[in-house]
Parts: structure tokens; C-alpha cells; sequence
């Protein structure tokens, strides 16, 4: 049981690493050029193991890819932003989640746009200017797409696993 | 499969709040924030948080140069806009970004710590505007 959640932790990182990776071929800095800020398709990852796992391996697999996401990218400036937004998005979510009212998509939604104030806040600390807020909007408006995705990947992968019995054996 | 907490996985009404706040919350500070909009008339150059040149743009066209913790940006000026025509960073973010015209905008570079935001024309140095509120 516990070898296979930490197996479990594991796996997630490496899909949230992957995640993140793949949100740089999403020309995002087109609409806001503030290097360092992501979609935050890794969120997809920490609605995943919020839900399947619970808040605290959640924060771990969240710990993990932001500090690896920062070494393998050899880019410390971009640590804060994953931090402030990864960990804005896993506090709202986990406040969310307990929330009866709201689906997967709330949930999500809401996460992602505390990912996008979670990363202009790191992009004001790092700046030393509120320059960055003038994005705020834009970026708020994506989170409503991305949110939204999140949502729908996240309730495919619940409802594809419905049958399966992760924790057992 | 067990979970330790059972999403909704369908779209519920309440869904629709949190869409909502998210929106409000864009809106508002679209408002508060983005001004009117207008064409950006003065350049500010923060370096490392400190603002280190302010210039107009329709009396400095051509190039000026800055040193931003290490890195050498050189800004161009034209009657397009601003841009970082070169820099010494790693990143080159701050050249990718290209042109910058209206009130608001602003460019990057991260490894400099250099920030380059234009403002309206009505915009003064002491003035009540954000950078003094709350930087
Ligand atoms: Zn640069």
C-alpha cells in the first residue's frame, strides 16, 4: 500500500514535469510577455491527485515538480513563479473541492485562476514593479479556457478509472 | 476506484458562480488596471525594482542603452514603438517580445531584472499612479 502510493507520487511528477514542458510550445507569451508565466497544465496533475489521493501526497507531487521543473530547465528565476502558482491553485482547489455544489470544473476553474494571480504576484516580487498586473485580465480570461480544460481531462481520467481499483493488491 | 474524495465529474450550476467571480474579478481589474488604453507615450525603465530612465517617446527616437545586472539591453526607439533590439541574456525573452505601443504594456527581461512599461502622455512622474501605491 505504501510502496504503491510512493510509486504512485512518482509517476504523477514525472506527468507533471511532462505537463509543463509541453505548455512551451503554447506561443502564450504572444498575448503576455512575461517570461517565467505558464498555462498550468500541470494543474491537471494536482486536481487528479487531490481527489485520488488526498491534499497531502497532492502537495508533495506539487513540491517535487516545481523544484526538478526548475533543474532540469536550469532556470531558478522561473521557481518562484511555479511555486506562487502551483501552490495558489492547490490552496484554492483543496477550499473548493470541499465545496458540494461545484464539479470538477469549478473546482478546476477556480484553481487556475489562482495559478494566474499566484504567478503575477511572483512576476511583481521578482520585478519590483506592478507593471505585471496590466496582464492580469488577460491572464484571468485564458484561466476560464484553461480551467475548463483541466475540468474535462481530469473527468475523463476519473471516469476512465471508475472500474479500476488503484490503491489495491 | 477509491478515492479519498468523489468529484462531481458533470458541470453543476455552481460551476457557473465560480465563472462568475473569475470573470468579475478580470473585468474589475481590467478597469482599474488597463486605463484608457491609448497609445503609450512615456517610456519607464525599472531596473532591480528602481526606475532608472524615463523618457518621451516622441523626442528620443533611436537607440539607448542600459546595463541590467550584468546583461546589456539595448532599447530602440521608432515611430512604431519601443522594443529590446539586443540583449546580453540568456533567455531573449525580452527581444522575442518585439514592438510595444499602448498604454500599459510592457517588456521583460528576467534575468535583468528590467522592466520597460509605457504609460499615457497624462501620466506624471509623482503622480497617483499605481507603481506608487502599492510599489
Ligand atoms: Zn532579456
Amino acid at each position: 500500500m505504501r510502496t504503491k502510493k510512493l510509486t504512485a507520487c512518482g509517476l504523477l511528477t514525472a506527468v507533471a514535469l511532462a505537463l509543463s514542458y509541453l505548455e512551451n510550445f503554447f506561443p502564450l507569451a504572444l498575448a503576455i510577455p512575461i517570461p517565467g508565466i505558464k498555462l498550468g497544465l500541470a494543474n491537471i496533475v494536482t486536481v487528479f491527485a487531490l481527489y485520488a489521493m488526498g491534499a497531502g501526497p497532492a502537495f508533495l507531487v506539487l513540491a517535487a515538480r516545481c523544484l526538478l521543473g526548475a533543474v532540469f530547465a536550469g532556470n531558478m528565476n522561473a521557481l518562484l513563479f511555479s511555486l506562487l502558482g502551483g501552490f495558489s491553485a492547490m490552496l484554492v482547489m483543496t477550499a473548493l473541492s470541499r465545496l458540494r455544489g461545484l464539479s470538477l470544473y469549478g473546482v478546476s476553474i477556480g484553481g487556475a485562476a489562482a495559478h494566474s494571480c499566484g504567478q503575477i504576484a511572483a512576476a511583481l516580487l521578482t520585478l519590483g514593479s506592478t507593471a505585471p498586473m496590466y496582464y492580469l485580465p488577460v491572464l484571468l480570461a485564458v484561466s476560464l479556457f484553461t480551467g475548463s480544460l483541466t475540468g474535462l481531462v481530469s473527468a475523463c481520467l476519473f471516469r476512465g478509472l471508475v472500474h479500476v481499483d488503484l490503491w489495491k493488491g | 476506484m477509491n478515492m479519498k474524495r468523489r468529484p462531481k465529474l458533470r458541470p453543476a450550476a455552481w460551476d457557473g458562480a465560480v465563472v462568475g467571480l473569475v470573470l468579475a474579478l478580470a473585468v474589475g481589474c481590467g478597469v482599474l488596471l488597463r486605463g484608457n488604453g491609448g497609445s503609450g507615450e512615456m517610456a519607464v525603465v525599472s531596473i532591480n525594482g528602481e526606475e532608472v530612465d524615463r523618457f518621451s517617446l516622441a523626442e528620443s527616437a533611436g537607440k539607448r542603452e542600459y546595463l541590467a545586472n550584468g546583461y546589456v539591453l539595448v532599447v530602440a526607439v521608432s515611430s512604431e514603438g519601443v522594443r529590446v533590439a539586443e540583449a546580453g541574456c540568456p533567455t531573449q525573452d525580452c527581444v522575442h517580445t518585439g514592438v510595444i505601443s499602448r498604454s500599459g504594456q510592457s517588456i521583460v527581461c528576467l534575468p535583468g531584472r528590467f522592466i520597460l512599461r509605457l504609460a499615457g502622455g497624462t501620466e506624471r512622474g509623482n503622480g497617483p499612479d499605481v507603481d506608487a501605491v502599492i510599489g
